[in-house]
C-alpha cells in the first residue's frame, strides 16, 4: 500500500480485471466508472481504483452475474495504468 | 399487495414459494432428467453454474415430473435476514408436509437464537414420515454468513428423507468436500447444462422453428459454447430475418461479448416504447400492470407485459395468473447497464416512483430498497420508522440494523425516533459506540430551552411515529440505565432506571419491566436482596402483562435465584411453576429449558432426585437452545448437584468441568462461583488437599471482609476448614473456624438469608460436634432444623453425610427439634439415594477397599499399619475417608455396611 499520493486517494488500491470477450466502454458506469479497454487477445480489461475488498468482490460478482468468463486478476502500482499503455 | 397473505406474523411473498411457470420455448432435456432421478437422491443437490445455464428451468421441469413432495423457495437479497430466511424456508417446507415446522416458527416468534429454531426444525424434520425435497433456488444471493454457517449445520445434521436441493451462480460455502466423500452430493454443473450440439439444434429448429443447417447451428453452437441464454438471444435476433447466414457469420468473427452483442440485436429490433419499457422497468425486482404504469408512465403496461411474455422477451411470469413476473436475471442486468449509460439522469426519478407505488401499496420494505435506490434518505427514513414495529416484531432486526446503517449520520440528528432505533440496534449487537451521542441526539429535544434564548434550535425535528415519540424520555433513561450497568456503575443505573419509570407513558409495559429488572440487578448485585425480589417480581408479572413472556422467564431465574438466598424455597417453586405454565400456554419460550433446571434444583433440595432427574431430562429434551445464555452451564451445575447426591462424585466433578467451560453469567452476579461448588463435592469426596488448594488459589482467607457476593466462597471456605479438623490435619477446629461462621451468620442474618444461615448454623453445629461440645452442637442444630422445617429443606443436611446423621440421631433421641429431625432420617433410612455399590466401589482407591478388607478382620489398627507398611496416621485417614465414603461412624457399621454392599 502506497504511504502518500498526491491525488489524495491514500491507501485506495488499483486492480487490473481481464475477462475474455469485448465489453463495450458503455459498460463502464456499470462497473463504477472504471476504465475499459479491450485488447487484441478477445479480452476487454477493467481497471481501476477499488475502495476496498467488499467493492472488489462487487465487482467480480456483478461480472459472475453476467456471466463473463474471468481471465485473470491483478493488484497494480498506484501510478501505472499498465493495461493503457499496452494498446 | 395482492401477492402477500400473512403468514408467521409477516407477509410472505407467495410468489416466491411457487415453481415458477413453464415458459415457452423450452425443450426436454432426458440426459440430465436420467441423472437428477427423485427416487435415489443424495442429501443435497447442487446445480452449480454461471447466469444463463438454465438452472432454474432444469430444476422446475424436474420439480414438475412424479415424485416426492417438494417445496421451492427462490432467494432474494432480503433473505439474508435470518428471521426473513428461516421463516421462508419454513413456508416452503410447510408446502410440501403441512405439519411440519410449527414449533421452530412459534420459536421464531418467541425471539429463540436462530440455531434454536434450527436445531427444532431439524427435529421436526426428523419425524416427517417419507422423501421430501426441499429446493433453494438463487443461493448465490444468500452472503449473510451466519445463514451458510446455519445451513451447514442444518445440511451435516438432514434426516435421510430429507433432501435439499440448490440452485447457485456460485458453490456455496457449505461442506462440499465431506458430503462429496461420503456420496451424499449430486451436482450438475456447467459443462454438464451446456446445450450438446444435439439439444442446440433441436432448440434452434424445432422449438424456434429456424429451418438452420447443420453448419449454421455448429456455428453458433461453437460461439456460445453451449450457453443458453446466448442461443436464446441469438434465436430471438435470428426471427423473422432472411440473412440468417450472414447474421451468423458476422455473430462468429466478432470478439464482443456474446450477451452485449446479441442485447444489442434483440433491442435494436424492438420499437422505440418496448426499448424504453423494458429499460425503465429493469429497475423492478417484481413486474405488475400497475407498478409499470407507475413507474414508466405508460398507459398500457398490462398490455406490454402479454407482449413481451408472448415475445418470450425474458420475462418469466410468476404465478398462473400471469399478474406477476421478473425478468431474466442476466437480461435485467443488461438492460440495467444500458439504463446506467444512457439515461443515467433518469434512475432517481424511477426509483422514487416505485418507491411510492410500493408505499402506497404497504411493501414498506420493498419502498425502502427503492428510497435507498433513489438517495432519497429523508424518504428512506420517514418509510424506516413507520416499517420499525412490523420489523421488531417479526424480528427483522438484521434488516433494520442494515438499513439504520445506510442512512446518513445527519438523518439521526433530526429524527429522535430512528436514533432511538440506532441505540436499540446497538445495545443489542453488544456495541456501546457511539450510543451516548445518539442518546444526546434524541434527548436533546426534550430539554427545555433556556429562558431568554431565541435562537432555538436550528434544526427542525421530523417524527413520523408519534407513538414511539411520546416513549423516547423513558426509553433513553432506560438505555442510560443498561450503559451504566455495562460499565459497572451501580448507583448509575439505579438512578437512571428510576428516573425511566417516572417518565413512563402509561402502561408501558416494556420500559416498566426493564427498569425494574435493571434496579433488581442493581440491587442484587449491592446485596439488597428484598429490594431485588420485589423488583424482579414486578418485572416478572409487568412482563407477563405485556405479553413478553420471554422476558419474564429470564426474570424468574434471577427472581429464584435471590428467593433462594432468602431461603423461599415454596416461594422459589411457585416462580418456576407459573413459568412452565406461561410456556405451555404460549410456547415454546426460550427459557423453558431454564425452568425446568430451576424445578430439578428446587427437587433436589427436597431430597426428590428421581422427580429432579426428569425435570433435567425435560430441559434437555427442549434443547439447550431452548434456554437462556445461562442455561447451558446452569444445567450442568444441577446436574452435578444430584450426581453429589447420589454419591457419585467423579461425575458430579466432570460436570462441573464442563459447566465452566460454558458459563456464563449473561451480567447477574457470580453469586455460586463454579469453582466453589466443586471444592464442596471434594469435601465431600474426601479430597480434603483440592480443597485447600483452591481456597489458596482465591485467596480467601478467615478474617477476610465478608460480603454477600463472596458469601458461598466464604461458607467454603468454612467448610473446607472443619474438614481439616475432621480427617485428623488439624487437632482442633480453630478459632478462626469458629469466628468465621459466627460473622457470616451475622451478615447472613442482617442481609435476611435465611437459606445461607441454615447452612451456616449446620457448619456451626457440626465444628461444635467435632470439638465433641454435643450440648452445643444439638443446641445448634435445634435452630437450623427449625428454620428448615417450614420449607422443608432436606439436601443442605443430608449432603453433611454420617457425621450429621449421627446428629440427627442424636436430637431425635433427646427430643430436639423431634419432627424435622425425624423426617430427614427417614430420607436417610429409606434412602433411595445412598450411594450405589458401583459409586462407593467408584469412590473408594484401591488403598482404601485393602484397608476395608483388612477392617473386616480382627487385626487392630497398628497390626493393620504393620501389614500395609504405613503409618498409624496413615491408616486413620484412610478409615476416616472410607467411613465418610460409607455414610458410617465406626468399624463395625462399615463392615456391616460393606458387607450390605457385597464388597
Amino acid at each position: 500500500m502506497t504511504t502518500e499520493n498526491p491525488a489524495g486517494d491514500t491507501g485506495i488500491e488499483r486492480f487490473e480485471i481481464r475477462v475474455k470477450g469485448h465489453l463495450e466502454p458503455r459498460w463502464a458506469a456499470w462497473f463504477d466508472g472504471l476504465s475499459l479497454s479491450t485488447h487484441d487477445d478477445g479480452t476487454t480489461v477493467i481497471a481501476g481504483p477499488v475502495v476496498d475488498q467488499a467493492a472488489l468482490h462487487g465487482l467480480l460478482q456483478k461480472l459472475r452475474d453476467l456471466g463473463i468468463p474471468l481471465v485473470s486478476l491483478t493488484q497494480i502500482p498506484p501510478d501505472t495504468t499498465a493495461s493503457q499503455q499496452e494498446n | 399487495m395482492s401477492a402477500a397473505e400473512p403468514v408467521a406474523d409477516g407477509p410472505l411473498l407467495q410468489t416466491k414459494l411457487h415453481v415458477p411457470r413453464r415458459r415457452r420455448g423450452v425443450i426436454a432435456r432426458p440426459r440430465l432428467g436420467a441423472r437428477l432421478r427423485r427416487d435415489d437422491l443424495p442429501a443435497l443437490t447442487l446445480i452449480s453454474a454461471p447466469a444463463g445455464f438454465g438452472k432454474t428451468t432444469l430444476l422446475a421441469e424436474w420439480v414438475a415430473g412424479e415424485g416426492p413432495a417438494t417445496g421451492w423457495l427462490s432467494l432474494d437479497a432480503r433473505d439474508n435476514d435470518p428471521a426473513v430466511f428461516w421463516t421462508y424456508v419454513v413456508a416452503a417446507l410447510r408446502a410440501a408436509v403441512p405439519e411440519v415446522g410449527g414449533s421452530a416458527l412459534a420459536l421464531l416468534r418467541s425471539h429463540a437464537p436462530m440455531d434454536a429454531v434450527v436445531a427444532t426444525l431439524l427435529n421436526e424434520l426428523n419425524d416427517v414420515a417419507g422423501d421430501v425435497v426441499l429446493v433453494l433456488d438463487d443461493y448465490h444471493l444468500i452472503e449473510a454468513q451466519e445463514l451458510h454457517e446455519a445451513m451447514a449445520f442444518l445440511v451435516e445434521q438432514l434426516p435421510p428423507q430429507i433432501h435439499l436441493v440448490i440452485g447457485s451462480r456460485a458453490d456455496p460455502p457449505l461442506p462440499l468436500g465431506g458430503l462429496r466423500g461420503r456420496g451424499d452430493l449430486l451436482e450438475i454443473r456447467a459443462a454438464d447444462l451446456r446445450f450438446t450440439p444435439d439439444e442446440a439444434a433441436t432448440y434452434l429448429n424445432d422449438t424456434m422453428g429456424l429451418a438452420l443447417t447443420g453448419d449454421d447451428v455448429d456455428a453458433l453452437e461453437a460461439r456460445t459454447e453451449g450457453w443458453i441464454a446466448a442461443l436464446q438471444l441469438a434465436a430471438l435476433s435470428m426471427q423473422g430475418r432472411d440473412d440468417v447466414t450472414d447474421f451468423i457469420a458476422g455473430f462468429a468473427g466478432d470478439d464482443r461479448f456474446i450477451v452485449d452483442y446479441l442485447a444489442d440485436e434483440v433491442l435494436q429490433r424492438q420499437s422505440d416504447e418496448v426499448r424504453a419499457f423494458l429499460l425503465q422497468t429493469s429497475i423492478l425486482s417484481r413486474l405488475t400492470a400497475s407498478l409499470c404504469t407507475a413507474v414508466t408512465g405508460q398507459g398500457e403496461a398490462k398490455a406490454m407485459l402479454d407482449l413481451l411474455d408472448r415475445a418470450n422477451l425474458f420475462l418469466v411470469p410468476l404465478d398462473d395468473r400471469r399478474v406477476w413476473y421478473r425478468y431474466h436475471h442476466l437480461f435485467a442486468d443488461v438492460l440495467r447497464a444500458r439504463l446506467l449509460d444512457e439515461e443515467p439522469d433518469l434512475l432517481h426519478d424511477l426509483h422514487r416512483r416505485a418507491c411510492d407505488w410500493y408505499a402506497a401499496h404497504d411493501d414498506r420494505p420493498e419502498a425502502i430498497r427503492h428510497a435507498m435506490a433513489a438517495e432519497d434518505f429523508p424518504r428512506a427514513a420517514e418509510l424506516i420508522e413507520l416499517a420499525a414495529p412490523m420489523l421488531r416484531r417479526t424480528r427483522q432486526e438484521a434488516t433494520l440494523r442494515r438499513w439504520l446503517e445506510a442512512l446518513p449520520g445527519e438523518v439521526f440528528e433530526t429524527r429522535p425516533v430512528l436514533a432511538m432505533g440506532l441505540v436499540g440496534a446497538h445495545m443489542a449487537t453488544g456495541s456501546i459506540v457511539g450510543v451516548e451521542t445518539l442518546l444526546d441526539d434524541v434527548e436533546r429535544w426534550f430539554r427545555p430551552v433556556p429562558a431568554g434564548d431565541t435562537s432555538g434550535p436550528a434544526l427542525q425535528m421530523v417524527v413520523a411515529d408519534h407513538d414511539e415519540f411520546l416513549r423516547l424520555p423513558a426509553q433513553a433513561a432506560v438505555q442510560r440505565a443498561g450503559l451504566a450497568l455495562m460499565a459497572g456503575d451501580t448507583a448509575g443505573t439505579i438512578a437512571h432506571a428510576n428516573r425511566a419509570l417516572d417518565l413512563l407513558v402509561a402502561d408501558d409495559g416494556l420500559i416498566r419491566g426493564a427498569a425494574a429488572a435493571l434496579i433488581g440487578l442493581a440491587d442484587w448485585r449491592l446485596g439488597e436482596l428484598e429490594a431485588a425480589r420485589s423488583r424482579y417480581a414486578d418485572a416478572v408479572a409487568t412482563f407477563v402483562r405485556a405479553g413478553f413472556f420471554a422476558d419474564s422467564l429470564g426474570c424468574s431465574i434471577a427472581l429464584v435465584d435471590i428467593q433462594l438466598a432468602l431461603g423461599q424455597l415454596t416461594d422459589a417453586m411457585r416462580t418456576f411453576e407459573a413459568g412452565l405454565a406461561l410456556a405451555v400456554e404460549h410456547g415454546p419460550l426460550r427459557g423453558t429449558a431454564d425452568m425446568h433446571v430451576g424445578v430439578a434444583e428446587l427437587l433436589r433440595e427436597r431430597n426428590q432426585l428421581d422427580a429432579a432427574l426428569d425435570h433435567l431430562h425435560a430441559g434437555e429434551q427442549l434443547g439447550e437452545h431452548a434456554g437462556l445464555p445461562q442455561n447451558a452451564y446452569r444445567w450442568r451445575v444441577a446436574a452435578a448437584r444430584i450426581k453429589q447426591a447420589q454419591g457419585d462424585f467423579a461425575g458430579a466433578l466432570e460436570l462441573l468441568d464442563q459447566a465452566e467451560r460454558v458459563y456464563n453469567t449473561d451480567f447477574s452476579p457470580d453469586v455460586r462461583p463454579i469453582g466453589a461448588t466443586r471444592a464442596r463435592v471434594q469435601l465431600a469426596q474426601g479430597d480434603v488437599a483440592s480443597a485447600v488448594a483452591w481456597v489458596r488459589d482465591r485467596g480467601l482467607a478467615a478474617d477476610d471482609d465478608l460480603s454477600y457476593v463472596r458469601e458461598y466462597e466464604h461458607i467454603t471456605l468454612a467448610r473446607t476448614l472443619l474438614a481439616q479438623h475432621t480427617t485428623g490435619r488439624v487437632s482442633q477446629p480453630s478459632a478462626d473456624l469458629l469466628g468465621l461462621l459466627d460473622r457470616l451468620l451475622d451478615a447472613a442474618e442482617d442481609g435476611q438469608r435465611a437459606g445461607s444461615a441454615t447452612e451456616i448454623l449446620i457448619l456451626q453445629a457440626l465444628a461444635h460436634q467435632a470439638r465433641t461440645d454435643t450440648r452445643t452442637a444439638l443446641a445448634t442444630l435445634e435452630q437450623a432444623l427449625e428454620r428448615a422445617q417450614a420449607e422443608n429443606y432436606v439436601r443442605v443436611f443430608l449432603d453433611e453425610g454420617a457425621p450429621m446423621v449421627a446428629l440427627l440421631r442424636a436430637a431425635a433421641n433427646q427430643g430436639v427439634a423431634v419432627h424435622h429431625a425425624r423426617r430427614l432420617l427417614a430420607e436417610v433410612d429409606d434412602a433411595p439415594s445412598a450411594p450405589s455399590r458401583q459409586a462407593v466401589v467408584d469412590e473408594l482407591s484401591s488403598r482404601e477397599l485393602e484397608v476395608l478388607r483388612l477392617l473386616r478382620s480382627d487385626l487392630s489398627g497398628p497390626d493393620i499399619a504393620r501389614e500395609l507398611l504405613v503409618s498409624l496416621n496413615t491408616v486413620r485417614t484412610h478409615t476416616k475417608s472410607i467411613y465418610s465414603k460409607l455414610g458410617v461412624n465406626n468399624r463395625r457399621e462399615a463392615v456391616s455396611r460393606s458387607a450390605q454392599l457385597g464388597l
